[in-house]
């Protein structure tokens, strides 16, 4: 980030001078003879970094190549066969049409949420903006139960537009508000006095700011869309997710679960390919030095109390009814529903899991954010875009490609216990990982490092006093980010959990397909409060990441 | 501070990006306890001569002695860490998470870094109230003035600079300038300064060397470099000039302006045809079109409170390309008026090897640049 000013600063000050000076003969002649220009200083990757990353690579895509080994195992004629179904043509539309319709809602209410937050002078804005994130940390299944546990209506895709919009569309609110934070308001200030009216610069300016942030979002939520197993099984909503569990978990039903999934990874590429395309090469950086002016917010006026409704109905929705549903089985379960042993069991089991897939895919997202970060270079892109792929293989898809292959090829070895769950996350997970490392590595310059070295201080005592403290939150943020996320999981936690053991997710699912409410309630409160931890540090580090990015340093 | 200043010596040093030649055998000599500007437009190879100076990037060819030992050759390569060479990066690269306290100490020994020593340092830069801020809570200046300190409080027997002022804004920069300049003289130590700024370069250095096509192209005094460049690039380089066709003979030029005494070596040839140098405040302005001088026209000046600088077209039949002057600022001359120049001598001049190549490129330059400047009235 320093870099970015310093370099901002140098050019600016070079086109100053440039212009000083081209009237003068002498600066003519200046230029003709020294000005050639040098490609930018690049030294080539240490070996060790690259094979670091090249082994992280190899892990993430592992499930890939399983699934392609297993595809050619059941022939392609067969897997053709199974693709070339009435019934892949219905799941792909429910698929389909729920993804467009949800995607589109989230950006809507994700935008003017963020909006309204960020830009203009909402009563109680702090508030609101804690109480629009914290839907983030409910995962889809309890708010999925919440609803069709209080009102038989919600159900097919009326329910699944309902559930899964009120409960994703925090992935677009977070990077728009973050992007929106960002931004130069000068911008919205310039085109107004370009004569652009209120309306034409929200839609050519703001949003525009905001337009890579939005798609962002959309991706996301796109491809939880994709992934979602539980939510949909309650709602009884049939996408591609459900029909492949039910084919791997309850028909043993290999071929079919195979060829499905390719179906679905296809889909998921096409989401990330579309998003790549779409964004275009615009560059939305601020142009001026960073010095942030505080933005003049926009009056809402008359319009104040109709926008604190949609706020009040918004959280009403997303949050009231989720966590109202889980207190109101709790009382309405009776005494006996709530088994502390049970829950302190399953708590720990769920910790334990999270705790140490958080770690390793936060050691694994190391090599790849540092290649990426400060070596630039072909090699180094290209290993850090391969990795992206993991976005495209559904939980669902991990679990059952590490679970067939670890029966298949090693004896059964592995399957079903705790380090294939963990490994399981870990792939799961590792863009979250790497999104946190990345921006925490930007954090520490290597020119720090060659400052700290030229005062005399070996690579080791560079690594403890100037490296690590710089690179510590971000390192946190990134563990705790991955945690929530494990917490959360269900889908490739049912396929993969060790036999015998339960985790909150599973043993509230458990109790929940069995219809005991009251029982199942208690493990849908715990897994909030164990996730709200977490996402408040997650909140707290990525607030502040504007605020140090724009340090003078 | 402890440590006597030491020389460096730079030997024929290569290095290349990708198929990129940066470095092309440069030489650089520094005297210890010095201040040796390093001047070259950007992209021109300063910082990564600096960098292998410093010990972060390796040269593929050449040596570099610090005192009297090889730092750099083909088979040793001193780390950073232990050159014992201060290095002040363009942003300054101050530590965020340490207080100025704590950056300045960075380095020294662990008793000592809340001892006097720090504070000493931060007296001597000038920030004895701000030990316990930390970076971002600094304006630009204060910031290289404790990179600066933290630089000096180790004890190096050289500092580097990379452009320690190209971030501030202009009003600072004097300023800090002059500040680094007098906390650089007390410390007695070697200093390199890089910079692109020639003002800066000529205002601060005991010497300067100007970097050109991978190599040094002249090391030498300021005044020396300004008044006697070793070619006429490096004379439009540094400074402004004005490039005049003449004839030598002996210690004597022939030029548009009458005979002019030149002071450097010329070859021994009688009426060899030579390039002349004649910087702006050498050109004397005569208002009025009657008297002694070329006559010329105002094309544009630019008024600047001490002085001004103006650009004359004298008459063709005499002087083919513009004349830039600087004029006392009292001066008042107007675009379009009739003026008459003269040279105050001595100048300086180079034998015309390629009389087409290089004056006609340079002519070239001068009309396209004056098609931009108002111009009233004809010559004839």
């Amino acid at each position: 980030m320093t870099g970015n000013r310093t370099r901002h600063d140098l050019g600016r000050q070079d086109e100053i001078r440039r212009a000083e000076v081209t009237t003068t003969r002498v600066a003519r002649t200046r230029q003709g003879v020294f000005g050639d220009m040098v490609p930018a200083r690049r030294t080539a990757p240490p070996r060790i970094l690259i094979g670091a990353s090249g082994a992280v690579a190899a892990v993430l895509l592992a499930p890939l190549v399983f699934l392609l080994i297993e595809a050619r195992g059941a022939g392609t004629g067969t897997i053709a066969h199974l693709i070339w179904r009435p019934l892949t043509a219905s799941l792909l539309w429910n698929t389909v049409r729920l993804t467009v319709v949800v995607t589109a809602l989230c950006a809507i209410i994700g935008t003017l949420a963020a909006w309204c937050v960020e830009r203009t002078d909402l009563p109680g804005r702090r508030v609101w903006a804690v109480l629009v994130v914290i839907p983030f940390a409910i995962p889809d299944f309890v708010v999925s139960f919440g609803w069709a546990s209080l009102a038989t209506w919600v159900q097919g895709f009326r329910g699944a537009v309902l559930v899964m919009t009120l409960a994703v569309y925090p992935l677009v609110y977070l990077p728009v508000a973050a992007s929106l934070r960002g931004a130069d308001p000068g911008q919205e200030e310039t085109a107004r006095s370009l004569g652009l009216g209120r309306a034409r610069t929200f839609v050519r300016v703001t949003l525009a700011q905001a337009r890579g942030a939005i798609l962002g979002g959309c991706v996301l939520v796109a491809l939880v869309l994709l992934a979602e197993y539980g939510a949909f099984e309650i709602l009884g909503y049939q996408t591609f997710t459900t029909e492949i569990f039910t084919e791997f978990q309850v028909s043993f039903n290999v071929p079919t679960a195979c060829a499905l999934s390719l179906v679905l990874v296809a889909l998921s590429v096409v989401v990330l390919g579309g998003d790549t395309a779409a964004r275009g090469r615009g560059r939305l950086a601020r142009t001026g030095p960073l010095a942030q002016r505080m933005t003049r917010r926009h009056r809402l006026g008359r319009a104040t109390l109709p926008v604190l409704a949609g706020f009040v109905a918004l959280t009403g929705l997303a949050l009231g009814v989720p966590l109202g549903a889980s207190v109101y089985w709790i009382f309405e379960g009776g005494a006996h529903a709530i088994s502390g042993v049970s829950l302190v069991y399953a708590g720990w089991h769920t910790a334990l899991y999270g705790g140490v897939a958080a770690a390793l895919a936060t050691l694994l997202s190391l090599p790849v954010a540092l290649l990426a970060v400060r070596r630039g270079g072909r090699g180094g892109r290209l290993l850090e875009r391969s990795t992206y792929l993991v976005l495209a293989m559904p939980g669902l898809v991990i679990a059952l490609a590490l679970s067939y292959f670890a029966e298949r090829y090693a004896g059964g070895f592995g399957y079903q216990s705790a380090p294939l769950l963990i490994v399981a996350y870990a792939i799961l997970f590792f863009p979250l990982a790497l999104v946190g490392v990345r921006a925490s590595v930007a954090h520490a310059p290597v020119g720090l490092e060659e400052a700290a070295r030229s005062l005399g201080q070996g690579r080791l005592a560079v690594l403890g006093r100037v490296t690590l403290p710089l690179v510590g939150p971000g390192l946190a943020a990134a563990f705790c980010l991955v945690f929530l996320a494990a917490v959360t999981e269900l889908t490739a936690t049912l396929i993969l959990v060790p036999t015998g053991v339960q985790t909150l997710a599973t043993q509230f699912w458990a109790y929940q397909q069995n219809l005991s409410y009251g029982q199942a309630a208690p493990f849908a409160l715990v897994i909030i409060l164990v996730a709200a931890a977490p996402g408040y540090v997650i909140s707290r580090y990525f607030d502040r990441l504007p605020a140090r990015a724009t340090r003078p340093l | 501070m402890t440590t006597a200043p030491a020389g460096l010596a730079a030997t024929g040093l290569h290095k290349a990006f990708g198929r990129q030649p940066v470095l092309t055998g440069l030489d650089l000599n520094v005297p210890a306890g010095t201040l040796t500007a390093v001047l070259g437009p950007s992209g021109s190879g300063k910082t990564t001569l600096l960098r292998i100076l410093a010990g972060f990037e390796r040269p593929e060819r050449g040596s570099v002695t610090i005192g009297d030992v090889i730092v750099d050759d083909k088979r040793r390569h001193v780390p950073a860490e232990r050159r014992r060479v201060g290095y002040v990066s363009q942003e300054g690269s101050l530590f965020p998470h340490l207080t100025v306290e704590a950056n300045v100490g960075f380095g020294v020994r662990r008793r000592q870094r809340h001892g006097p020593r720090v504070g000493d340092l931060l007296d001597a830069v000038g920030l004895t109230g701000l030990a316990r801020r930390y970076p971002h809570q600094l304006s630009g200046g204060q910031q290289q003035r404790v990179a600066l300190a933290r630089a000096l409080a180790v004890g190096p027997r050289i500092v580097l600079l990379d452009e320690p002022f190209a971030s501030l804004d202009a009003s600072l920069r004097a300023q800090v300038r002059a500040d680094v300049h007098a906390i650089l003289r007390q410390a007695e130590t070697t200093a390199v300064v890089i910079t692109h700024d020639q003002d800066e370069a000529l205002s601060i250095a005991n010497l300067v060397a100007v970097i050109r096509g991978g190599k040094i192209a002249q090391l030498a005094p300021p005044q020396d470099l300004y008044f006697r460049p070793a070619d006429p690039d490096l004379a439009c380089f540094v400074g402004e000039a004005n490039l005049i066709d003449g004839v030598a003979d002996g210690g004597l030029a022939c030029t548009p302006f009458g005979v002019l005494a030149v002071h450097s070596a010329l070859p021994a040839v009688p009426s060899a045809p030579v390039t002349l140098l004649v910087r702006p405040e050498q050109v004397e302005v005569r208002p009025g079109a009657e008297g002694p001088g070329v006559p010329g026209r105002v094309l544009s000046s630019g008024f600047y409170g001490h002085d001004a600088v103006i650009r004359v077209a004298p008459d063709p039949s005499c002087l083919p390309s513009p004349i830039i002057a600087r004029v006392p600022g009292h001066l008042r001359v107007l675009p379009g008026s009739a003026i008459r120049i003269g040279v105050r001598g001595p100048v300086i001049a180079w034998p015309r090897h390629r009389p087409a190549d290089t004056t006609t490129h340079r002519t070239d330059s001068v009309a396209a640049a004056s098609v931009t400047a108002p111009q009233r009235g004809s010559h004839r």
